[in-house]
């Protein structure tokens, strides 16, 4: 399939749109001390990363489910490992 | 209102002793999932010596004690089902394996509770991950909600069974 420039524009701004919505979403209900724009895709939400703990994964998957109407399971808490694997999981599972 | 657990029996399920014990009764019970409890609250608490000397009310935080209680009614009794389920018939110290709090959020207090009060604790249940559950939580007076939030409880990592 050949890829217009404007499709391409189009999904990336899509992205965007949805990794800065989980960014301001982890800030304000986690009560995070720092500007959503600050957190990168691919950086770490526990431990050394964004200094997430166990205590706050319970609280971003009942957030996850509120605000995308997506599940996380027990099994694949690995999706919570960046705003990149959390975005993927949210656009595969939100239809 | 049934009384389906009198002091007695809760002493039995929790470690918590005077003056720590802010449960006299549960009146509604669904295992592993909700509940329903009543503390009356007298002018001889020993926290009224201080809190305040000239007026007495009920520190909002031993209202949460008294939830984080009623969860842990809940929940064991919850987990005690579980293993009956499993087939373990053994007496299972409930009270040695009772969890911790481990957060809470969004905490509000409408009203004042004073002595001569009898606190109605509701708790219920919501989303697990791993071995952490979140637990509505409210308190009402009569018809008065007096409290409302979330706290999370945490079971004992060593405890093994998931409730």
């Amino acid at each position: 399939m050949l890829l217009t420039y404007a499709s391409v524009k189009e999904q990336a701004e899509k992205r965007r749109e949805l990794t800065n919505r989980i960014k301001a979403i982890i800030v304000e209900r986690l009560s995070l001390d720092i500007e959503p724009e600050l957190i990168t895709d691919d950086q770490p939400l526990f431990g050394r990363g964004l200094g997430l703990d166990s205590i706050d994964a319970l609280e971003l998957t009942v957030c996850i489910e509120d605000e995308f109407g997506v599940t996380l399971y027990d099994d694949n808490m690995e999706v919570l490992g960046s705003i990149n694997k959390l975005a993927d999981y949210i656009t595969e599972n939100m239809e | 209102m049934k009384t389906l657990m009198t002091a007695d029996d809760i002493r039995k399920l929790l470690p918590h002793r005077w003056p720590f014990l802010l449960l006299d009764r549960i009146i509604e019970l669904k295992p592993g999932s909700s509940g329903t409890g009543l503390k009356n609250v007298t002018v001889s608490e020993p926290y009224f010596e201080g809190h305040f000397p000239t007026e007495s009310i009920m520190p909002g935080v031993l209202i949460i004690e008294a939830l984080a209680q009623m969860t842990a009614v809940v929940a064991s009794t919850g987990a005690i089902e579980a293993a009956k389920q499993a087939g373990n018939t053994d007496d299972l110290d409930a009270a040695g394996r009772i969890g911790y709090l481990v957060a809470i959020r969004d905490m509000k207090f409408m009203k004042p509770v004073v002595p001569g009060d009898q606190l109605e604790l509701k708790v219920s249940f919501g989303r697990a991950v791993g071995i952490l559950t979140m637990v509505k939580v409210a308190a009402y007076v009569g018809k008065d909600k007096v409290v409302e939030g979330t706290i999370s409880v945490s079971q004992r990592p060593d405890s093994g069974a998931e409730a």
